[in-house]
């Protein structure tokens, strides 16, 4: 069986929106969704309401930036810092393009950085990639000469 | 006036010219002839010590009284009573005239006064000799009538000048002497005469100088403590006293207010020089110190009575009454001269951001606050020049000059080349300088300058002595010949005066404390600054968060719409959601142009060795997937490596060649050139393209946000791109500007300061 795929987001529309532009991706990955830092911390260590869950970690996490409780930034830095969960890629979602988000980001081990684009189809488009190569979607570092695509 | 100004005297160096300085004039042991001296015991009033011509008087040896009481000395019947009297008085070192006495010897009957003071081992009795006795027995000149004539007339003298001469006339008329001279001491004790009066047997010496070394420092001592003194013929030949040394102390005989006493060989043949016979010389104190003389010459000899000797003492006490009047008014009128001009300075500074422009921007005022004729104020900012003043390089060397010589606080001098010796060069801008430091950390300066006052100084002769060698010792003589020397000061202004000095001084703390209060404002605006700073990019953050987001939920939600219900919508309700879709998606480009262009405010540069040739290679292969298909050439020259912040530079590069792209859009061949040329602070770039162009009336509206010159339906667009370049090139210190002609193509150039590459 597929290794599920965790999305982490908080506004109900964005979480219906990626969910439509999972499903057109035709992933076979199950989405476990959270809403917030904290879910988000037990399911991965099987804590609390997930304490229960089939062992394993997930195939990516999808991780809001802006979430309520604990933060995307400190979600990352957890998974990050964990020996059992490093290996986990992440992608992180946000609305910004803020410079100190992608930095710190970068600076934790981010896989991918997102920029949630505003048309939706660039959105699928973006999903869709993730599924297959993520590290397309890579934000590069800010200050690098590489040409980034646009988000 | 300073040392320097003296010519240095020729002599070898071991020749001391304060030689006079060490002459024990108080004790010569000798007194001039025209009278004679008796010391006494004060107790038992026996004589200890007589001068010899007093045997001459009494025809048998002068060692033959020693020991006699006075009243057993015959023929000196000078009052026992009155003795006895001021022997018991506390002691009172002023001579006082007891009474006139008659001494009979073998030819006449010769009157003396018998004049007396006490020391603190015995009492000297002098007897000096009335050589034009008065018409009535002991009558006493009309003193009363006398002062109060004087006092009247000092009363009306406007100034010193005018109190000098009528003093110098007053003098004369009491005294009858050719020549008075009114003599005042400078601070380096050379003396200029400053009131005259004469009857023309004697030259002129008003406004000559004398060197400080006329009178030497004892000299000036005894005249300090005692204010009369007489030679009535300076030919005289010293009379010894017997013995020689005060048996009483073992010492020589202590004469400092001995009216008989012999003075120095030295004055005698000075005196000589100037072909004065006979001189007085009556002393002017101001406040304990010597401030001049009342100097009176005859060219023969001649003797003025003990009781006017009085009265000229107590003129020279009345000048000096009115001196410190007179100076007293002046320094109290430029007190509040100064102090008006400084409460004027002091408010516009106040009113102020910055003192400098306030204080150089009222030049007049400022110059008249010292009565300077030309000011700089340095500071870390630059220089500020008002009125005459030396070059702005110049200023700035003397500034530096200034602080590295730990100027902190007030510097004044009436000779800056003296001490600062490229200040030869514009001595005739800043001879004078009067400086106030303002900061402790830099260089920074009030300055006010005088000009050279070229003056030529007559000396009373040669002011160098003559010195010569005699039986193994340097002897010093006073001047040979008194030949008036001139000589011509250069590099000296007026001097600055005690008022104007200390109102810098107060200016000073004034400006020390505005500048002060005006950094803790300035300290409690960047907080505040800091403050609404970290504000607005919260705002920003939250903006560009919770603004897109719905944005983005509009345009998601309605593509999955087109897209589920599109083959049921008629065309114009399927351009309806076109138009919903493209404006928001329009919406969300607005918010993160706008967010960008915030952060090209705040954003720390980084700085990067950057290849511009790179930089546009990059941009054109961005800007070309949405011009696809068109035919655009492009010139691009060999452009050079600049030092910047690469985000932000990339940035206004694809913004220029976006435009460049989007405004030849109409063109069949669009011809874009990439330029650049350096000049010497300057890199500059260009980008031209053959597009629409713009009408240069707009060209300052160009680089503002929102601000568009075409019509949407031509170009589309959210009107930040050129504010985004010309931000980019503030943050670098450069600048951003166009070139352009409606519909012939446009220029578009940026500049990067030099300086940068260096980093």
């Amino acid at each position: 069986m597929l290794k599920p795929i965790l999305l982490v987001e908080d506004n109900p529309k964005d979480l219906e929106l990626t969910l439509l532009a999972l499903e057109k991706t035709n992933l076979a990955n199950d989405v476990v969704t959270v809403r917030d830092g904290a879910e988000a911390i037990d399911y991965l260590y099987r804590k609390g309401t997930y304490s229960e869950r089939e062992p394993g970690n997930p195939a990516v996490v999808l991780l809001d930036l802006k979430l309520p409780k604990i933060d995307g930034i400190q979600v990352l830095e957890m998974i990050k810092a964990e020996p059992n969960l490093q290996a986990v890629p992440v992608v992180m979602l946000t609305t910004s393009r803020e410079e100190k988000d992608l930095t710190r980001s970068y600076k934790l081990g981010v896989n991918a950085f997102v920029v949630k684009p505003v048309g939706f189809r660039e959105f699928l488009e973006a999903i869709q990639d993730l599924g297959v190569f993520w590290a397309v979607l890579n934000e590069p570092p800010p200050g690098s000469m590489k040409p980034s695509p646009r988000m | 006036m300073s040392a320097s100004l003296r010519p240095s005297a020729d002599l070898p160096p071991r020749v001391d010219l304060s030689n006079c300085d060490r002459e024990q004039i108080h004790i010569p042991s000798s007194i001039q002839p025209h009278g004679m001296l008796l010391v006494l015991d004060p107790v038992t009033l026996s004589v200890i010590q007589c001068s010899d011509n007093i045997g001459l008087l009494l025809q048998k040896p002068g060692d033959s009284i020693l020991g006699l009481s006075l009243s057993e000395i015959g023929g000196l019947d000078v009052g026992r009573r009155l003795l006895h009297h001021i022997s018991k008085a506390p002691i009172q070192n002023r001579p006082f005239l007891l009474r006139t006495v008659t001494i009979s010897d073998d030819h006449r009957e010769r009157q003396y006064h018998a004049i007396a003071h006490r020391t603190d081992y015995y009492l000297i009795l002098e007897l000096e000799a009335v050589i034009a006795p008065p018409s009535v027995d002991d009558a006493l000149p009309d003193v009363h009538a006398q002062v109060d004539a004087f006092t009247l007339k000092a009363e009306e003298a406007a100034s010193v000048a005018a109190l000098s001469q009528t003093t110098a006339q007053s003098i004369r008329d009491l005294t009858g002497f050719d020549r008075v001279l009114v003599y005042q001491f400078d601070e380096d004790w050379h003396g200029i005469v400053v009131g005259e009066d004469g009857n023309g047997e004697l030259p002129s010496l008003l406004h000559h100088r004398f060197p400080a070394s006329d009178i030497p420092a004892p000299a000036r001592e005894l005249y300090r403590v005692n204010r009369v003194r007489i030679i009535p013929d300076a030919s005289y030949t010293p009379v010894p006293l017997t013995p020689n040394l005060n048996p009483l102390t073992g010492r020589p005989l202590d004469m400092t207010f001995s009216t008989l006493r012999s003075v120095s060989p030295i004055h005698v043949e000075y005196m000589k020089n100037m072909q004065t016979a006979s001189s007085m010389s009556v002393s002017i104190l101001q406040g304990g110190r010597l401030w001049g003389l009342i100097s009176c010459h005859n060219h023969k000899p001649m003797h003025v009575p003990f009781q006017e000797r009085g009265t000229c003492d107590l003129f020279a006490r009345a000048f000096s009454l009115r001196l410190s009047a007179l100076d007293r008014a002046e320094e109290f009128e430029r007190g509040i001269e100064v102090k008006s001009v400084f409460t004027k300075l002091f408010a516009v500074m106040a009113d102020s951001n910055d003192f400098a422009s306030a204080l150089s921007s009222h030049a007049d005022e400022l110059l008249a606050f010292v009565a300077a004729s030309g000011a700089a104020v340095a500071t870390d900012r630059g220089y500020l020049l008002v009125g005459k003043t030396p070059t702005e390089a110049e200023v700035q060397m003397l500034a530096d000059c200034l602080f590295k010589s730990d100027n902190r606080e007030v510097y004044q001098t009436d000779c800056l080349s003296s001490t600062y010796p490229a200040a030869m060069s514009f001595t005739e801008t800043a001879s004078g300088l009067l400086a106030i430091a303002v900061s402790k950390i830099h260089a920074g300066y009030v300055m006010w300058f005088r000009p050279e006052v070229v003056r030529t100084i007559q000396w009373g002769g040669d002011p160098k002595k003559n010195v010569e060698y005699v039986e193994g010792q340097w002897k010093i003589h006073p001047r040979q010949s008194f030949e008036t020397w001139k000589e011509t000061v250069h590099g000296r202004s007026i001097p600055w005066t005690k008022n104007e000095v200390d109102g810098a001084g107060e200016l000073r703390n004034a400006i020390v404390e505005i500048v002060l209060r005006k950094a803790e404002e300035i300290a409690e605006l960047n907080q505040e600054l800091t403050r609404s700073n970290r504000e607005l990019e919260a705002f920003s953050y939250s903006v560009s968060h919770d603004l897109r987001a719905p944005l983005r939920h509009i345009v998601g939600y309605a593509e999955i719409l087109r897209e589920s219900v599109a083959e049921k919508l008629s065309e114009k309700d399927q351009r309806f959601i076109n138009t919903i879709i493209e404006s928001s998606e329009y919406a969300g480009k607005l918010v993160e142009k706008l967010l960008e262009f915030s952060r090209l405010g705040r954003a720390e540069l980084q700085f990067n060795r950057i290849d511009l040739n790179e930089l546009v290679t990059e941009a054109q292969a961005d800007v070309m997937h949405d011009a696809a298909g068109r035919k655009i050439t492009w010139k691009i020259d060999k452009l050079p490596v600049v030092v910047a912040d690469l985000m932000m530079l990339r940035m206004a590069v694809r913004d220029l060649i976006g435009n460049a792209v989007k405004y030849t859009r109409q063109r069949e061949e669009a011809v874009i050139e990439v330029g650049s040329y350096s000049t010497d602070s300057e890199v500059v770039v260009s980008v031209k393209d053959n597009g629409v162009g713009f009408d240069m009336q707009y060209a300052d509206k160009l680089f503002g946000v929102f601000q568009r010159l075409h019509r949407w339906e031509d170009f589309e667009g959210t009107g930040i791109g050129l504010a985004n370049v010309q931000r980019v090139m503030e943050r670098h210190g450069g600048r951003a500007w166009a070139d352009g002609q409606e519909g012939n193509g446009a220029t578009f150039y940026f500049a990067l300061p030099r300086k940068n590459l260096k980093e």
